[in-house]
């Protein structure tokens, strides 16, 4: 380092030094100018659009720019103001416990009880305020058409995601297992698996709702009537509203109680969901199986050696070793899986686009679904804006708390 | 008491193999059936597929053997009298009418008009019309077969202009098994039209079909366009961002390398609209600024620009970048090598697997595309594939069999791309799927 030294430095060193200095930031210029094209692009067309997206959804703007209405149009989709607001605090509460409750470890005596009180006030007092906030949403939603329509979207989220996230991982990794053993054709297979995934969405979903959801010519309700279910009992897949709890319960002759049957939690999501999870679950099996495979490939073989050795069964060492090491694997495909279902829009908009966007009776109206309803058919890009941005919230809260579980859950190898 | 003991245990083995077998082959069937049943279908007629045949006749010998030779046939044609044609539609002025016989007809179609309790020869009548004032002579047609039109749209037929004007009988299933009318020669006093049956239109009817009603010609076009501008722009701007932050050092490295990583959280709803106005705005101001009209909507601009930069490559490429050991840039250095010089001749050749990777995945992403396609086109001009088969799926709802030769047509490039370049894809998702 001959700059530090600053002492006795011939005219040599002095320029040598300056050559480096120029050099570096010769360097530095010519590595911004390496960046420019795509850091222009992402900042115009990737990070630009979320302040713009703000400022639209802060005012009245449908196709044209209007009044500016402060924060309307997001009480327009959650309520009124106090009941967001308390709804947030108690997050943020339950944020700031999880944060306490990691401190405690680190302390000892007296600190430690001091801590563990603030804990419970935390959780107490923020699990009160976000219930009450959550119930008085859910009250209001009783009343206000647009609120309820808002509200049951995140709910027909949710449905979706558990209904098919789960699904996904159980078949992927089963069958990433098996292809790990030793098969011929392995790579066939996996080639056959991932075909769902790289065909175009639009083509994929097109063949499904046409030639396998349709409910008179469709290769599933031929199959079922096959297997001898009547005529007249034929599930009308994709133009079905009725939830599939009630679905279910009249199928077996089972009358449920009015308050399940007009429920929206109850009631389950429509069947026409459930069609579009069954085609989720078919394009991303494949997709996730791919990645298991990778991860199986990353545990090290001596590891079941020693295992078997020690005298472990199969069984013991799926339990043991495979899904503990393979977790960092679930946790990623989780979250992607998550957030996946909470930005669909594509195939849901092909395989409903035959009973009007959003299924029949909006009951595949998901959360992205219906921010482009109000961006394309309502033309009302304040409320659409507004609505991404709580789904863009919601996105990061999850990963927040999957990033905090992952790290309490998963064994990194 | 050993004896045993090995059998069952190799009894044992052999029953999980056949399990472990059954339970990839299944879900190889469930992967697959979907594309086979939608090639089926794409095959069959409208009958077919409305009586629920699994296998489509036109994969069987039937309609091929036996097929009667080519002919031309010279027309007579005769001043029309007013009122004499029953229910063709008017609006194009018939002047003229004649008739063709048909007296050999293929074996789907006997089998029909046996159906029916009719019996060959048929005979096709033909109206003839000058419609076009620019184009020369007769060129639109009509079809018809005793007094019943079975005329369903004009066509407008040039010269040796072939397939495009198939002869249609009432019975939707005929037309594809009926002979192919061409016409050769277009003077009302010599007026000659060739009969032909082609076993390929035959067996790719729909396909041709909802090729022309679609137009899939230009949406094919289009996508490829697209793909390709897409992904050389791709290509070039990830391959030097991936390299600036892979080798060199520069202040704010790992913040901007935060803040490019961040954009792959957000959601496409999410910028959709703010990205829409943003080109509607820039649209505007090319227009009064430029005075280019339509720079961005309705324009490959809008369609490609935006998603040039993708953080995806970026990454992939600057995890194999990085990995070049530095003994090979001091070597450069020390022979005058700059840093582009040394990306161009050194780095490039040495990544050609990640770049496959990148040129795949982009080139399939930038083809499947939808949502951001469907806002920024409102008219035909660049319009891709995938919209215009959704576009399709609703004109063509009750024709499923024509709806899913359209969805074959889509599907059909990404397979042949997938099945040339399936190692780099499953891997390329495989390596950055795990660490993105």
């Amino acid at each position: 380092m001959p700059d530090t030294t600053g002492v006795a430095r011939s005219p040599q060193e002095r320029a040598r030094g300056r050559g480096a200095r120029r050099r570096r930031i010769r360097e530095a210029l010519e590595a911004y100018l390496f960046l420019s094209p795509a850091a222009i692009l992402l900042f115009a067309f990737g990070i630009l659009p979320v302040g713009y997206a703000f400022y639209i959804s802060l005012h009245r703007w449908r196709i044209q720019k209007g009044d500016f209405i402060g924060l309307a149009n997001y009480t327009r989709l959650l309520g009124p103001s106090p009941k967001v607001a308390m709804l947030l605090v108690g997050i943020g509460l339950l944020i700031g416990a999880y944060y306490v409750w990691r401190a405690i470890s680190f302390q000892s005596g007296g600190w430690q009880v001091g801590l563990r009180a603030i804990l419970a006030a935390l959780l107490i007092i923020g699990g009160l305020t976000l219930v009450l906030g959550a119930d008085g949403m859910v009250r209001y939603a009783a009343e206000e058409r647009t609120v309820r329509q808002y509200l049951l979207s995140v709910l027909r989220t949710v449905f979706y995601s558990a209904g098919t996230v789960p699904f996904q991982l159980i078949f992927a990794f089963l069958l990433a297992n098996l292809l790990f053993q030793q098969i011929r054709g392995r790579s066939t297979f996996r080639m056959l698996y991932f075909l769902p995934y790289i065909t175009p969405t639009v083509a994929t979903a097109a063949v499904w709702r046409a030639i396998i959801f349709e409910p008179r010519q469709g290769l599933a309700n031929t199959l079922l009537s096959f297997l001898g279910v009547a005529q007249e009992n034929l599930p009308r897949w994709i133009l079905e509203p009725q939830g599939v709890v009630v679905l279910l319960g009249e199928w077996l002759g089972i009358s449920l109680p009015e308050w399940v049957v007009s429920s929206p939690v109850l009631s389950g999501p429509s069947l026409a969901m459930v069609a579009v999870c069954i085609y989720n679950i078919w394009v991303f099996t494949g997709y996730n199986t791919v990645i298991y495979l990778a991860g199986l490939g990353a545990i090290p073989y001596e590891l079941y050696e020693a295992a078997e050795i020690d005298g472990a069964g199969r069984w013991q060492l799926l339990r043991h070793i495979t899904l503990p090491l393979v977790s960092p694997t679930t946790y990623f495909l989780t979250l992607m899986g998550i957030i996946g279902t909470f930005k669909a829009v594509n195939h849901i908009y092909i395989m409903t686009q035959i009973v009007g966007l959003g299924g029949p009776q909006d009951t595949t109206t998901t959360a992205a679904i219906y921010i482009f309803k109000q961006f394309r058919e309502g033309n009302r890009w304040g409320v659409a804006s507004a609505a991404a941005f709580i789904l863009l919230g919601i996105i990061l809260l999850l990963t927040w708390v999957q990033n905090r579980v992952a790290e309490e859950r998963v064994h990194y190898a | 008491m050993r004896k045993a003991d090995s059998t069952r245990i190799r009894l044992r083995f052999r029953l999980t193999r056949a399990f472990i077998y059954f339970v990839l082959i299944l879900g190889a069937v469930i992967a697959v059936f979907p594309f086979l049943w939608m090639v089926l279908t794409s095959l069959k007629t409208y009958g077919e597929y409305a009586l629920r045949d699994p296998w489509p006749k036109a994969l069987t010998l039937l309609p091929y053997r036996n097929l009667p030779p080519t002919e031309d046939v010279v027309v007579d044609l005769y001043p029309i009298e007013e009122g004499t044609w029953g229910g063709a539609p008017r609006s194009a002025q018939p002047l003229m009418e004649g008739r063709i016989p048909i007296e050999q007809v293929s074996a789907p179609v006997a089998e029909q008009l046996a159906r029916r309790g009719e019996a060959p020869p048929l005979e096709v009548f033909i109206l003839v019309a000058d419609v076009d004032s620019e184009v020369e002579g007769y060129d639109t047609f009509y079809f018809t077969v005793g007094s019943r039109v079975i005329q369903q749209e004009t066509v407008r037929a040039r010269l040796g202009e072939g397939w495009k004007a198939p002869y249609y009988i009432n019975a939707p299933d005929m037309e594809r098994w009926g002979p192919q009318l061409i016409v050769v020669d277009n003077d009302p006093n010599h007026f000659v039209v060739r009969k032909t049956w082609r076993p390929t239109v035959m067996l790719i009817f729909n396909y041709i079909k909802s090729w022309y009603e679609a137009d899939f010609a230009r949406y094919t076009w289009n996508s490829v366009r697209l793909t390709f501008i897409s992904v050389t722009g791709v290509v070039v701007f990830s391959t030097l961002a991936a390299y600036a932050f892979a080798r060199m050092q520069f202040p704010g490295r790992n913040a901007i390398f935060t803040a490019f990583l961040a954009t792959l959280m957000l959601p496409e709803v999410v910028t959709l609209i703010p990205n829409y106005a943003i080109v509607i705005q820039l649209d505007r101001f090319f227009e009064r600024v430029l005075h280019i009209e339509n720079a961005w909507l309705n324009n490959w601009t809008a369609l490609t620009i935006p998603f040039m930069a993708s953080t995806f490559s970026i990454f992939l490429l600057r995890q194999f970048f990085a990995q070049i050991p530095d003994e090979l840039y001091d070597a450069a250095l020390i022979d005058g090598c700059g840093h582009l010089r040394f990306l161009l001749q050194v780095v490039l050749p040495l990544s050609k697997a990640p770049l496959m990777s990148v040129i795949v995945l982009n080139g399939i992403w930038s083809w499947n595309a939808f949502l951001w396609p469907l806002i920024v086109t409102s008219d035909e001009t660049w319009r891709p594939i995938t919209v215009g088969l959704s576009k399709f799926t609703m004109e063509a709802a009750a024709e499923v069999h024509l709806m899913m030769a359209g969805a074959a047509i889509t599907i059909i490039p990404i397979l042949i791309l997938y099945f040339f370049t399936q190692k780099q894809f499953t891997e390329g998702i495989a390596t950055t799927g795990l660490k993105g």
